[in-house]
């Protein structure tokens, strides 16, 4: 570990430390000084912690993991995510590099991108209740199309970004189209399109918090979370809304992670 | 080039809006409950309602409460009638189009000017200082995974109802989005001109206005635009989940959204939802685009 790496690592420590001290202090100041009854639109709400403590973030975190609650939640939420990521991820590639490649398909396309891109997908959900039925098939599909939008304009981007150069150049030695898009297109546009799947991917997450709502049953994240809202139980709430900045913070990682590794041969050696 | 650009975008336009409108109209012509199951269901006008239904609603939406003749019955008899008559129950609450949008735009505006100062804040103190970084880095990463639109009933609990709940995600999201952009830019510049201005003598405000805001501001001026896009779809979910006004409850059909999504809403109106939100945050980024091209001229 170099001293640059050790000095950032030790002040990451301490402000991270920092902070939980400071809430840890705030959470048993609280206890005696903000209300517990709290005015709620139309009636009082008794028993609310504002800020638990991390007694009773630990005792509702100790339940949550004895019932089942949270471990399958995670499960079942993440594979919802996972099936619209990939069914997104796969239609936004397909559609983008398509009219990346070809400027006319681009054209006809160019009306419909502009509207699409600015079309927040969570407005889309009355109207898939309504054409995919109140389940399973609306989630997934809501995922999907947020997916599907962000990446579709990535890789519009990404192959319209290739330098004209490298086609001249595959093209003067003969390369056919197929052979360009192969080998010169897509390892061009590559990075540009697994940037857009990171961004992509924690807008799924955003996306279920809402997708969730609908057809509301127990093992998920998303109804946890309103679930938490509705008593109202504070450390449910946080440790549901840990939980998901927890699975955003790891899927970025993960991603990142595999940029790392799949784009290696782009840095030079020596 | 521009010609076949535009005359190919405007005619799959107008041939996609006309086969929808062929599509939706077809359950006039002959029964379509007698095709096969998917198809049959899909062609019933409140499933895909029929285009002269989508502009009905626009019309109806944009006249607001003095177009339709004041119902018999009181209000609250009409609360449970929404899924048949999603126009009516927006009307009777004095819903109209454009006044809807209004509110969203002004809510994404606030989120803007209170959100990008702050997020930019917080990039220039990364971007200048290694020290500073390693401090806040952290914490940003942390803060940052949390998705906005989850922690609207937590702030609920500390403000109550009121616009609160609405405003701080959008804040929330505009900062967590500038942030990056800010900071690459500072940090880009900061190895070569930072270093030259530095050593000819220059800084303080001088340092800042000549080097660091026109080098960084490219980069910063892109951030916003993607952040713009970020607080739109920001306040539409906001205005979904909790808000008795705005171009989220337009298209939920107000109210709590939870229960009334178990109802169907009127797919006219949420069409009509949709598309004034594309249009609208188009007409946001084109002005966006252009004042971006004015303001860094000088670097092409």
């Amino acid at each position: 570990m170099s001293l640059v790496q050790r000095n950032r690592f030790r002040r990451a420590l301490i402000s991270l430390g920092t902070i939980a001290v400071v809430y840890g202090v705030a959470a048993e100041v609280g206890r005696y000084v903000l209300p517990h009854r709290i005015w709620m639109d139309v009636h009082y709400i008794d028993n609310v912690e504002l800020l638990p403590t991390y007694r009773s973030l630990a005792e509702e975190m100790a339940f949550l993991l004895q019932s089942w609650i949270l471990p399958d939640s995670i499960l079942v939420s993440t594979g919802r995510i996972l099936a619209g990521f990939v069914l997104g991820a796969a239609t936004g590639i397909a559609v983008g590099l398509a009219t990346g490649r070809a400027a006319r398909l681009e054209y006809l396309a160019d009306p419909w991108m502009m509207l699409l891109r600015f079309t927040p997908a969570l407005a889309l959900l009355p109207l898939y209740v309504i054409w995919f039925g109140y389940g399973e098939a609306s989630k997934i599909l809501l995922i999907a199309t947020s997916v599907a939008v962000v990446v579709m304009l990535g890789a519009h981007h990404a192959v319209r970004g290739v330098p004209q150069v490298y086609l001249d150049a595959a093209r003067a030695l003969g390369a056919s189209r197929s052979l360009i898009f192969r080998k010169v297109v897509l390892p061009a546009a590559f990075p540009q399109i697994f940037a857009s799947l990171r961004v992509a991917l924690g807008l799924a997450w955003v996306t279920i918090v809402v997708a969730e709502l609908i057809d509301a049953k127990m093992p998920s994240l998303g109804y946890l979370l309103a679930l938490s809202g509705a008593y109202p139980r504070v450390p449910q709430m946080l440790i549901g809304l840990g939980t998901i900045a927890a699975l955003v913070f790891l899927s970025d990682m993960l991603a990142l992670s595999l940029h790392a590794k799949v784009t290696r041969w782009m840095r030079r050696t020596g | 080039m521009v010609r076949q650009r535009f005359w190919l975008g405007l005619s799959s336009l107008v041939v996609l809006v006309l086969a929808y409108t062929l599509l939706s109209n077809a359950y006039r012509f002959f029964e379509v409950s007698k095709l096969a199951e998917p198809i049959g269901s899909a062609l019933q006008p409140d499933v895909l309602p029929p285009t002269q239904a989508i502009v009905q609603a626009v019309v109806d939406l944009i006249k607001g409460p003095g177009a339709q003749p004041p119902p018999d019955e009181p209000a609250h008899m009409h609360h449970h009638q929404h899924s048949s008559d999603h126009v009516g129950v927006l009307l009777q609450q004095g819903v109209t189009l454009q006044a809807s949008l209004a509110i969203t735009i002004a809510r994404v505006l606030f989120g803007m000017v209170v959100g990008a100062p702050l997020g930019i804040l917080i990039g220039l103190l990364m971007g200048l200082s290694r020290r500073t970084e390693d401090y806040v880095h952290p914490v940003y990463v942390l803060v940052r995974s949390v998705p906005p639109l989850a922690f609207i009933t937590y702030i609920m609990l500390w403000l109550g109802h009121t616009e609160a709940h609405r405003l701080i995600p959008i804040v929330y999201a505009v900062a967590a989005t500038m942030v990056i952009p800010t900071y690459h830019g500072v940090r880009d510049l900061a190895s070569t001109y930072l270093v030259a201005a530095r050593s000819l003598g220059a800084r303080g405000w001088l340092l800042a206005r000549k080097v660091l805001l026109p080098a960084a501001g490219p980069a910063v001026l892109s951030g916003l635009r993607y952040a713009l896009a970020i607080a739109w779809m920001t306040a539409v979910g906001a205005e979904m989940l909790m808000a008795e006004n705005g171009m989220g409850n337009l298209i939920v059909g107000g109210g709590m959204w939870a229960s009334r999504l178990q109802t169907r809403s009127d797919p006219a109106v949420v069409m009509v939802g949709i598309l004034t939100l594309a249009i609208a945050g188009w007409l946001m980024d084109s002005g966006a685009r252009l004042l971006t091209i004015r303001l860094t001229r000088w670097a092409r």
